[in-house]
């Protein structure tokens, strides 16, 4: 029975960073119709400097900065966003739809050799945190602290993002722009500046993502590419353009990959594609998505 | 330092016979320099650099030619990789190849440099495949660190020397063609060794994965004796510290087949002690320690203060393996006279054996794979260094011969070594 | 659509016209071997592979109007018949290989066409990366029949009937022989591509690429129409997949990777892909790119992803779009 509560905590750790990471894909695609390719690396960008943040440059300081030093990665990765959407994509809202595809490819493979560039080619990590909190215990078997933490804050960020969405102006002004963008134009609404914020909240999301995630893990070369295949596959299966389905995504896959590793080994690998498969066969806007 | 010579790899040369070019020597190196292979394949080049810097040091190969090495990035994927390798033999003129670190670039490489006629000594991608059945026969390809099944033997055996009680084993390998390979030999050595061992759990993550929380959960789950996994490098480091939050290391024995192998510096010092750390069935540099084995001294020495890391099995093999080099060209120039060409140092270079810092290699003549004696050991903590070492106290090495294939044995399936063992290996008795 | 407006694109393409630059260049083609190195030969040789997927690939993006995510799949299921029929049925003809790879192709292009070709625009993007990433995860598990990461090997095949003697040197081999049958193929793959899209159906999925509606009032079946237009695609790709197995001897699931599919992308958009020859020049010079690129620095995935982003950012039509329109300019400037 506990082995079945740690189950459920390792499915949920899991989908609270694919949450952040597929949640923030969505809502840029939602508001501005760009599917950024790109958005992996931001994830590993979160992921990297929170590790040099916390494992490098401050790793001395007392545990409460430490704390505070997580989200770091998080506003690096929004401030690259902050500075790639108004120049390098903006020109192409004009364009069709194929053009801001390549150029968030080649965005891509730009973010990977800087990466590198930066961080060398050794994996990074920062477990002080993780490895103070220490772990509880779940009957007969021990759960690490650190990782109860990421879920919550996940589950904060969810309750903070759907508020955000839905009950303040600013979401408003968000969804407006998301359903008809020529008539919030009309209305008065700064598209361009709401186009900013909405991709450097999405940003925000996905480095937020990789600098929870970091302190119980590693910060490794090739994490961005994996982390975008698997938030495509939570959009596909939830929806692209939908907070909900980026939730509900993220939860099957969390859950669906816990039950193929502990149950049916061989197919961890190929679960995931076989269930994105399945849905794109039957429902192919997803859960909670449209075609249109 | 009266009376105590420094022994190096690099020896003063005798002069060499006739007359020589001067021409560079151009090597041509690829490995992953960017990728998450990176932290296999720098060290890699490192270890070639420092090998022909020292050879330079002496004026070059034979005193005359100096090596040169063109760098490719192994990353840019099987299909790129064979047109450089086409581009650097064909219009880059590289006299040699050097490198590879994954197992899935040798058996697409090798069959190119026989194409090719390009003097080649792979430093790892150890699959079994490239000389079982990608290039049977080889002519200009060499390999110089161990082959891969000798990791599965290996931790097997190791865990049949130190703990024969254990009858529930669970693994947790990455899903690819190594993380396969150490599961089937590490199975068919316990099939024989420990008759009465059984797999109760099995984990296949995704090679290069961050988040092992549900494969510890599930080894956990079923509670074994013993863990036995082939994770490397950073999925190794991010498994060790979840685990460690899990109390797995508390609850079973842990052995792996490269746990200490690929960057020494990045497993901490949290990492529980006693566990079968391997090192590829290769080469660790803390063993051996001191004056025991003096090259392994200098080289450590020489890479730690020319690099300001440790080196680990990929660099002590492209090290070895340019020093092969030296040695097949000398000897070939003192048998012959003049510039000896690719036939002569292949011809040298067969059946050769050398002492490297990790212990003498001997080039097999009928395919060309380098074998020296395996080691695994324990993790321990020791004061002179930041990170854990092999246990000096525990070493465990085994005859080389013993655990792969003998020339003669017929290709099999999976490996020449696997269907070997399965057939000729006796199953112990339990009393 | 009156007769002239059907009949005045082919009398503009008369074949006098064409023969101009399409002549020489096939002489220039069909001279490289006596003329480069083995190495450059060579290298164009992938060159020319790389024109055909991309002349499948773009009858999709360029005269139907979908960018497919997903043409590593038909590549890779190309080289992947290859080694198959090498391991199972021990062929060696590549005539067969060819065959195989035609009917394997149709079949898998069939599979994933009849879903895509429902969507549009994003999605259909999206369906067509996530199935080639499904077909990439079965090869990658199902590895005693692909070989896994260690891949499936595919010795020298039998051009015509002539086998490759083991004492023959391949690179020579290579550079000749098989280069000459690549040119040959290609060359039929463009004859054939040329008359598909100045065919009436090539003038309907252009039709349907502009606008969707008026083609549907018009009375084009369009799902019907993109879907040949995407089994057409499927099996040029999967035959370049297959030519390009034994320039390599190895297939490896790294032929079926997402990624891949986007350097396909990358090369059409580089040549050009409103225009017939866009994705071949593109290819060609994409193939030397990265050989380049990879010769040049470690970092060269940074120089591929820039040079994407400026291509992306300047020049949007593409090398060949460009050079029409500097033509355009200057003929318009001399007339003046």
């Amino acid at each position: 029975m506990d082995i079945l509560v740690i189950h459920l905590f390792n499915a949920l750790l899991y989908t609270s960073v694919l949450f952040l990471i597929a949640g923030g894909l969505s809502l840029i695609y939602g508001v501005m119709r760009i599917v950024n390719l790109a958005h992996g690396n931001l994830f590993a960008l979160g992921a990297f400097v929170t590790a040099s943040a916390v494992g490098q440059w401050f790793a001395g300081s007392t545990s409460a900065a430490l704390y505070l030093l997580i989200p770091t990665g998080a506003f690096a990765a929004a401030a690259v966003g902050a500075a790639l959407e108004p120049t390098l994509l903006r020109p192409f809202y004009r364009r069709p739809e194929e053009y801001q595809l390549l150029v968030t490819f080649g965005i891509l493979m730009i973010l990977e050799d800087v990466m590198r560039f930066i961080w060398g080619p050794y994996p990074l990590t920062a477990t002080t945190l993780f490895e103070q909190m220490g772990s509880i215990k779940v009957g007969e078997f021990i759960y690490p602290r650190y990782n109860l933490l990421v879920i919550t804050i996940g589950a904060l960020a969810a309750v903070f993002l759907w508020a955000f969405i839905y009950k303040t102006r600013f979401g408003v002004v968000l969804r407006a722009t998301s359903q008809d963008m020529r008539r919030a134009s009309a209305l008065g609404v700064n598209v361009n500046l709401v186009y900013i914020q909405a991709f450097t909240i999405g940003c925000f999301m996905a480095g937020l993502g990789g600098a929870i995630i970091v302190p119980g893990q590693s910060a490794v070369l090739g994490m961005g590419v994996d982390a975008l295949v698997l938030s495509f596959i939570v959009v596909v299966i939830g929806g692209l353009g939908s907070l909900d389905g980026a939730m509900v995504g993220a939860l099957i896959v969390g859950l669906l990959r816990e039950f193929a590793i502990s149950t049916f080994p061989e197919l961890e690998l190929a679960v995931l594609y076989l269930i994105a498969a399945i849905v794109l066969l039957v429902r192919p806007a997803g859960l909670f998505g449209r075609t249109t | 330092m009266a009376g105590v010579g420094m022994a190096s790899m690099a020896h003063a040369q005798e002069k060499a016979k006739g007359t020589i070019p001067d021409k560079p020597f151009k090597i041509g190196h690829m490995t992953f320099f960017t990728g998450a292979g990176a932290v296999l394949g720098e060290p890699m080049y490192k270890g070639n650099v420092l090998a022909a810097d020292e050879i330079n040091a002496q004026g070059g190969l034979l005193g005359k030619r100096k090596i040169e090495i063109l760098k490719a990035d192994e990353a840019a994927g099987t299909d790129a990789n064979t047109k450089e390798m086409r581009r650097l033999k064909l219009s880059e003129k590289i006299d040699m190849f050097m490198g590879i670190t994954s197992s899935g670039n040798t058996p697409a490489l090798g069959p190119v440099a026989e194409e090719l006629k390009l003097l080649t000594i792979f430093v790892d991608g150890c699959t079994d495949f490239l000389f079982d059945k990608a290039v049977p026969n080889p002519r200009y390809i060499f390999r110089i660190t161990n082959i891969q099944s000798a990791d599965g033997s290996t931790c097997a055996l190791g865990v049949a020397m130190t703990w024969p009680d254990v009858t529930k084993v669970a693994h947790i390998h990455p899903d690819y063609s190594y993380g396969r390979n150490c599961f089937d030999h590490f199975s068919i050595v316990t099939k024989k060794m420990l008759p009465h061992a059984q797999n109760v759990s099995e984990a296949w993550p995704k090679l290069f994965s961050t988040d092992f929380t549900p494969h510890i959960t599930k080894t956990l789950a079923a509670k074994p004796d013993l863990l036995v996994t082939s994770l490397w490098g950073g999925d190794y480091v991010a498994f060790y510290k979840q685990a460690l939050q899990h109390g797995l290391f508390s609850k079973m024995k842990v052995a792996t087949t490269l746990a200490l192998g690929a960057a020494p510096h990045s497993i901490g010092k949290d990492h529980p002690e006693g566990v079968l750390s391997g090192v590829h069935a290769n080469y660790h540099f803390s063993y051996p320690a001191g004056n025991r084995w003096p090259l392994n001294k200098t080289f450590v020495e020489k890479y730690k203060a020319k690099f300001n890391e440790y080196p680990n099995f990929q660099a002590e093999g492209a090290y070895t393996a340019t020093h092969a080099l030296r040695t097949a060209v000398e000897k070939a120039n003192k048998l012959m006279g003049g510039w000896p060409d690719d036939d002569a140092i292949i011809s040298q270079l067969e059946g050769m054996m050398i002492p490297g810092p990790g212990g003498y290699v001997y080039i097999r003549p009928d395919n060309h794979q380098g074998y020296k004696d395996a080691i695994t050991g324990f993790s321990k903590n020791v004061p002179d260094y930041p990170f854990p070492i092999l246990d000096p106290t525990r070493i465990i090495t085994i005859p080389i011969r013993n655990i792969t294939a003998p020339p003669g044995w017929p290709k099999g399936e999976p490996t020449s070594t696997y269907t070997w063992i399965d057939q000729t290996w006796p199953t112990v008795k339990t009393a | 659509m009156s007769t002239i407006a059907l009949i005045a694109p082919a009398l503009r393409r008369s074949p006098v016209r064409i023969a101009v630059w399409a002549v020489p260049i096939a002489v220039i083609l069909a001279v490289v071997p006596w003329v480069m190195d083995s190495y450059r030969t060579i290298q164009l040789a992938y060159g020319l592979i790389f024109a055909i997927a991309g002349l499948g690939f773009n009858i999709l993006l360029g005269y139907t109007g979908l960018l497919s995510f997903g043409h590593a799949a038909y590549f890779g299921a190309g080289a992947y018949t290859v080694a198959f029929m090498v391991k199972y049925l021990h062929v060696q003809s590549m005539e067969l290989f060819l065959l195989g790879t035609i009917a394997a192709t149709l079949l898998v292009t069939a599979l994933f066409g009849y879903v895509c070709v429902r969507y549009t625009r994003i999605f259909f993007s999206i369906l067509t990366l996530a199935l080639s990433q499904v077909l990439w995860s079965l090869a990658f598990k199902f590895f005693w029949v692909t070989g896994g990461t260690d891949g499936l090997r595919v010795p020298t095949p039998k051009l015509l009937g002539a086998a490759f003697a083991e004492s023959e040197d391949k690179i020579h081999f290579l550079s000749h022989a098989y280069y000459y049958y690549v040119l040959v193929v290609f060359v039929v793959a463009v004859g054939v591509m040329w008359l598909i899209v100045h065919s009436p159906f090539g003038k309907a999925l252009q039709a349907i690429r502009d606008n969707e509606t008026r083609a549907r009032f018009v009375g084009i079946r369009i799902r019907r129409y993109r879907f040949v237009a995407f089994l057409l695609s499927g099996v040029f790709t999967g035959i370049a997949g297959a030519l390009w197995v034994p320039l390599n001897g190895l297939v490896t699931p790294d032929a079926l990777v997402w990624t891949f599919s986007g350097e396909i992308v990358f090369m059409s958009v580089l040549g050009g892909f409103r225009n017939f020859t866009g994705p071949i020049v593109g290819a060609v010079v994409y193939n030397y790119l990265k050989d380049f690129a990879v010769g040049f620095t470690v970092y060269w995935q940074t120089f591929m992803g820039v040079v994407l982003v400026v291509l992306v950012l300047t020049l949007p039509t593409g090398i060949v779009g460009t050079a029409k329109l500097l033509l355009a300019t200057a003929r318009r400037r001399r007339s003046q």
